[in-house]
């Protein structure tokens, strides 16, 4: 078993290697949690996640720009490319699933890579139609897959409208979809306009939101753990 | 004073003279549904067509009195000409600008791209060359006529993956800054040409180096060289554009060499205002499309007058209008400039 010394050790590991997007160290972290033992999904929440809202915090207050937020980003990635085929299933009462992308026209896809990230970690299972997506393949895209979630994301005003025509057909094929509009042009009146369940404005937002969803599932996660342990 | 038409109030300010109220005008796109309805155009064909373009670009004047007469529509003339494949979503009939849909450069090896020969002959430089001289003919008499480029570090991000370019910033700063003066001497070179044809202003777009993205630390070190380069070469008044976050960078903007600035309604033009002195020509400040397209004519004239109120010397919009505008929203911001009495 591994000691409470060694884990709290690998676990600032994790945290400082996705703080200062040094994917070597994420990686070597990782692969060290592995073989002593830890569990992974504690390696990924505790450890990478943990960095990650650091991080957050650390854009925020403007300490750190988009370019360090990928960085990071591509360090949190390695961790958990690592430990991912690890966790073990654990039934969080959601089906977790979502259609992902930026809507045509738009070519911007880095906050949508946020958000997806956060999923990634949740172990959603992600269907990301990537960028500059014909507004009826995200409507396909969610009745094939059963997908309880669509993410729609624009970041300019130019393209923002065509939103809404997705969220009107998707609506209308299947009215208990939710869904989440982001980008840079999206305020609180378009996403009520619109009839979308949430937005997120910019990548802090979407970061922020997506650690809120994902510490919620953590809860959730911990009471399942919590029950079975009884 | 005696009165002056749009062209004489614009260059006048530019040269520093004095005029009986701000201009309302743009260095951006600001064509409108309207226009293209009037005219019988479809938005797609229009980025390909030069008298549609020419004929769109001063329909904004000839409806509203909007200040300009502007073109292109979309952001993709420089890469285009650099060897980047466009999409105008001709299928569609949403309104959807131009982008691009194939990059130049897919690695770090990439970066090493310099600027082909011929340059100004390639892509859609040839056509817009038409596009400023037809619209000089049309109303250049009674309007000043604008173009706009892109500054280098937004080109960049057109002709490569932005994830790519902005993570190598970080890490390969001196390959970038490499890249980075290639875009400016492709930037000068197209500016050229469109000066030959006759533009009285150049609108400078660099909107991927907003502080929403990087820090004011980069863009002074790594980006505004090379702006300065560009705007060391262009000889018509000039004027940067970044929207965004941009109060910490301003005085960075005014040390480019741009005769005015640009920003958008996330600046608090106000504090800009006293940062930059009285001087010093800055330009915006409404949202164009959550006031002056989806807000009402009331809520219009509000902001326009709070721009001015807080001093910018031209009213402008934050980016491209979107086409949609209601009439009476274009009509409540004209309105609202011309009877304002500081």
């Amino acid at each position: 078993m591994v000691t409470d010394e060694k884990k709290k050790e690998l676990l600032a590991k994790l945290r400082t290697a996705v703080i200062q997007y040094d994917e070597d160290t994420a990686k070597e972290a990782s692969q060290e949690a592995l073989d002593v033992g830890m569990e992974a999904n504690d390696a990924i929440f505790n450890g990478l996640v943990s960095g990650m809202v650091e991080v957050g915090k650390m854009f925020e207050a403007q300490e750190y720009f988009v370019p360090e937020l990928l960085m990071c980003a591509d360090a949190l990635y390695a961790g958990l490319d690592i430990l991912k085929p690890h966790v073990k299933q654990l039934d969080l009462g959601v089906k977790g699933s979502v259609v992902i992308g930026t809507v045509e026209g738009d070519v911007h896809d880095i906050g949508k890579n946020i958000v997806k990230m956060m999923f990634d970690v949740a172990g959603f299972t992600v269907y990301d139609l990537g960028r500059d997506v014909p507004l009826d393949k995200f409507v396909q895209e969610q009745l094939r897959t059963d997908s309880d979630l669509v993410c729609l994301s624009a970041m300019m005003t130019t393209t923002m409208t065509g939103m809404k025509k997705v969220i009107d057909d998707l609506r209308t094929k299947n009215p208990n979809v939710k869904i989440m509009i982001g980008g840079a042009p999206v305020s609180q009146d378009v996403a009520d306009k619109y009839g979308a369940d949430g937005y997120a404005k910019d990548a802090t937002n979407a970061l922020k939101d997506a650690i809120n969803m994902i510490e919620s599932l953590k809860k959730m996660k911990d009471e399942v753990e919590a029950k079975k342990a009884r | 004073m005696a009165t002056m038409n749009a062209r004489e109030r614009v260059l006048k300010m530019f040269a520093g003279e004095e005029i009986d109220r701000p201009p309302c005008f743009s260095g951006m796109g600001n064509v409108t549904t309207e226009g293209l309805k009037k005219l019988g155009q479809n938005f797609a064909a229009t980025h390909l067509d030069a008298k549609m373009m020419a004929a769109a670009a001063a329909s904004t004047y000839k409806l509203f009195g909007f200040e300009c007469g502007v073109a292109p529509f979309d952001l993709c003339i420089e890469a285009e000409a650099m060897g980047c494949e466009i999409n105008v979503y001709a299928h569609s009939e949403d309104l959807l600008y131009p982008t691009i849909k194939k990059k130049l450069i897919h690695s770090e090896a990439g970066l090493d791209l310099v600027v082909p020969a011929g340059l100004t002959g390639r892509g859609r430089v040839p056509l817009m060359v038409e596009v400023i001289k037809m619209l000089k003919k049309d109303i250049g008499g009674e309007a000043p006529v604008g173009s706009y480029v892109l500054g280098p570090f937004t080109l960049a991000g057109q002709i490569m993956e932005l994830n790519d370019l902005l993570k190598l910033s970080f890490k390969k700063p001196d390959k970038i800054g490499k890249l980075l003066d290639q875009m400016a001497d492709a930037i000068i070179q197209v500016a050229r040409e469109y000066e030959k044809a006759g533009v009285d202003f150049i609108t400078v777009r660099e909107m991927g180096a907003t502080s929403d993205v990087l820090s004011p630390r980069v863009f002074k070190t790594l980006i505004l060289p090379y702006l300065k380069k560009i705007f060391e070469k262009i000889t018509v008044p000039s004027v940067l554009h970044i929207c965004g976050k941009t109060n910490d960078i301003v005085p960075f903007m005014a040390e480019s060499g741009a005769k005015a600035i640009s920003v958008d309604q996330k600046n608090d033009v106000a504090e800009t205002r006293k940062k930059l002195g009285p001087k010093a020509l800055v330009f915006g400040n409404y949202d164009p499309y959550n006031v002056l397209v989806a807000g009402t004519p009331d809520l219009v004239r509000q902001t326009i007058k709070k721009c001015m109120d807080d001093g910018v010397s031209a009213v402008w919009p934050g980016c491209d209008i979107w086409p949609t505008v209601p009439p009476d929203n274009m009509k409540a911001m004209m309105d609202e400039v011309k009877n304002y009495r500081r």
